[in-house]
């Protein structure tokens, strides 16, 4: 392990440059000349046209020209002034504060963080007992009906669900059994402790199972496989040949079905965020995905290329967290 | 189950190809003037309705020459073949007759403006076709020469396409195709192009890795020792052998652009005729208990979905015996 951690990390570092550059790339060259189209649109709006020196200026603004030469400057260098401000953590656009834009996205992370983690804590929940409990029962007649209902649900998208289930329990269809908006009641300030951390709760039930749904379907599907692959390997017949009891030959089929289950959390991450747009936008969370989904509405370059960069690395810092856990779970694993 | 699902997919392709034919307001066949037009046919090429219709100072549009051609009459006068189903996707609003639920009228109801909800749906078929056809082709296009490349070359270029798909496989497709969505138009092309340049590298990653091991398999050695040229090897050799995971790759694909693009339409970010725009539009009515605006979309976009990956499923959909042979992999 020792020997491959540091290939490991240079290739991440790999990965991140070249992620960076697809973000960079991305932004800058899809919406052709900004500065252009900003002064069109501010002409537009005024119904006059563009002054003289305003296009300079929003070049310059803009970081497209040198501002002493007014030499147009090179995509590289265009790269590599925005990296430089990235590695700073300032993503802001023109004539906007970065602590301001630094803290907007600070306050929609943590909505996001709980939204994610609660649903992959429920679904990990609802698959590792159902996944291992098929797997042992591959084969039998509850498994198939579970693998066919399964098929069907997963077939669902998720904007259907979240509709569906906002019309069903937050007031659509008869009394509103949960609330189906926001995070929080507007009587927040009158509650104690507990009421508030049960108002959020009771926030988060109709969110967290539209969310849920699909990463608990696949985790329960591949745990199911993996227990039954296990059930079936040469270990378990020599433990059962040597006569132990079938509750121990048991828990070590779950214990060898279950460590793969590791990796496919951080495959799941990017799932997860874009279900995160979804969800958000159906049950006004103000979350990331929120955020993301109005900046890209009202094209605010500089939001969207920070949101998009956060998500491709903490989707980079999770494969190979994931990686790592499963290695230290099973030293079998090679890490490539 | 596998012919259920493909007794569905060729109705939802015969629904998408044909339904400007089966679905509109204009007429298959006119004469206008002596002359005779195929205004249903000008749909495929996105013509507007006025544009194809016969224009005079008393008409403006197909429609009211259509509600005037009785008073012409007379031998040898206009007359028109209408489609099976006389209603399009610009039909006027009828506003009395919103939100109907379904009716000999209107089979599947109306929407929240009074539009007839079938023709709507058979519509939102053919743009569900078009985006999933169009972003598997793309998809394939880039994917399938760099996969094969890189692992029937190997080397410095299986290690530069490797950490590509490992770049782009860490961006959610749906959130980058918002972004870009967002500020191109979200016309059909540019959906198409984003859905594609996303998903290559899911391709891209299987066909490599099959590739990898046919490369040691003898069938191609021999053919290698017979001094058969490379490209030759791997399309008439090689590709030939990943045809059905190709195939199933591809239809799993298929569905997930076609979830992709009624969620961005949903989120209100894509063309009106999209399943998802119907389902979107249907919420403030559902409340009021229009249940088929809100089921029959949902509907078409979960059995699209159910039938492609009933096809695309390796071994039968419910494994019989207890030896499961794949492991599932995760689409994204």
């Amino acid at each position: 392990m020792l020997r491959t951690l540091p290939l490991r990390l240079a290739r991440m570092v790999l990965s991140l440059v070249g992620i960076t550059v697809v973000t960079f790339l991305m932004m800058d060259l899809a919406p052709g000349n900004r500065a252009e189209l900003a002064v069109a649109g501010g002409a537009h709006d005024l119904g006059a046209p563009p002054r003289a020196g305003s296009l300079d200026l929003l070049r310059e603004q803009w970081g497209l020209v040198d501002p002493e030469t007014q030499r147009p400057y090179s995509v590289w260098e265009r790269y590599g002034h925005w990296l430089a401000r990235a590695s700073r953590l300032d993503f802001a656009g023109p004539g906007e504060d970065p602590a301001a834009f630094r803290r907007r996205i600070l306050d929609a992370l943590p909505v996001t963080l709980l939204l994610n983690a609660v649903s992959l804590g429920v679904a990990l929940l609802v698959a590792v007992p159902l996944g291992t409990w098929l797997g042992l029962r591959a084969g039998s007649a509850v498994d198939r009906a579970a693998s066919g209902a399964m098929f069907f649900v997963w077939g669902v998208p998720e904007f259907v669900v979240a509709t569906l289930l906002l019309l069903a329990f937050a007031g659509g269809w008869g009394e509103a059994l949960l609330p189906g908006r926001g995070l929080q009641s507007d009587a927040i300030h009158a509650m104690s402790g507990v009421e508030r951390a049960l108002d959020m709760a009771a926030h988060l039930v109709l969110p967290v199972t539209s969310l849920a749904i699909a990463p608990a379907i696949l985790m329960t599907r591949f745990l199911r496989d993996s227990v039954a692959k296990a059930a079936q390997s040469e270990f378990v017949r020599a433990l059962r040949g040597w006569g132990l009891p079938e509750s121990f030959v048991r828990q070590r089929v779950r214990a060898n079905g279950l460590s793969p289950l590791v990796t496919l959390c951080g495959v799941l991450l990017p799932g997860l965020v874009s279900g995160s747009i979804v969800v958000e936008n159906v049950f006004s969370l103000p979350g990331l995905g929120s955020l993301a989904f109005r900046a890209a509405m009202d094209q605010e370059y500089p939001m969207v290329m920070a949101l998009t960069l956060l998500v491709g690395v903490s989707t980079l810092l999770g494969t190979l967290l994931s990686d790592l856990l499963h290695r230290a779970i099973d030293p079998r694993v090679e890490l490539r | 189950m596998r012919r259920v699902a493909r007794v569905w997919a060729w109705m939802l392709l015969v629904a998408a190809l044909f339904a400007p034919l089966l679905a509109n307001d204009v007429p298959l066949v006119a004469r206008v003037d002596g002359q005779l037009r195929v205004p249903a046919l000008a749909s495929y090429v996105g013509a507007a309705w006025e544009a194809s219709g016969p224009r005079d100072d008393r008409v403006q549009t197909w429609r009211e020459w259509w509600a005037e051609l009785p008073a012409t009459g007379g031998p040898g006068a206009d007359w028109a073949v209408m489609p099976p189903w006389p209603y399009g996707p610009l039909m006027e609003r009828d506003l009395a007759n919103r939100n109907a639920g379904p009716s000999l009228a209107h089979p599947l109801g109306t929407d929240d403006v009074g539009r007839d909800l079938l023709s709507r749906m058979l519509w939102g078929a053919s743009r569900a076709l078009l985006v999933g056809a169009g972003a598997v082709i793309v998809a394939v296009a880039i994917g399938l020469p760099l996969g094969a490349v890189a692992g029937y070359a190997g080397g410095g270029f299986d290690a530069a396409v490797t950490l590509l798909i490992e770049v782009f496989l860490c961006f959610p497709a749906l959130f980058l195709v918002l972004a870009i969505a967002a500020f191109m138009s979200s016309s059909l092309l540019a959906v198409v192009l984003v859905l594609g340049a996303v998903s290559w590298p899911s391709f891209a990653r299987l066909v490599r890795g099959e590739f990898l091991s046919l490369r040691e398999r003898e069938f191609v050695l021999a053919a290698r020792g017979l001094g058969v040229p490379g490209w030759r090897v791997v399309t008439r050799h090689m590709l030939p052998q990943v045809g059905g995971l190709l195939r199933a790759q591809a239809a799993l694909l298929f569905a997930a652009a076609v979830v992709a693009e009624a969620t961005l339409a949903f989120l209100g970010l894509g063309a009106g005729e999209s399943w998802g725009a119907i389902l979107a539009r249907s919420r403030e009515p559902a409340i009021d208990g229009a249940w088929h605006g809100w089921l029959f979309p949902s509907l078409a976009v979960a059995s699209t979905v159910w039938c492609l990956h009933a096809l695309a499923a390796p071994r039968p959909l419910v494994s019989l015996g207890a030896t499961p042979t794949a492991r599932p992999r995760p689409d994204r």
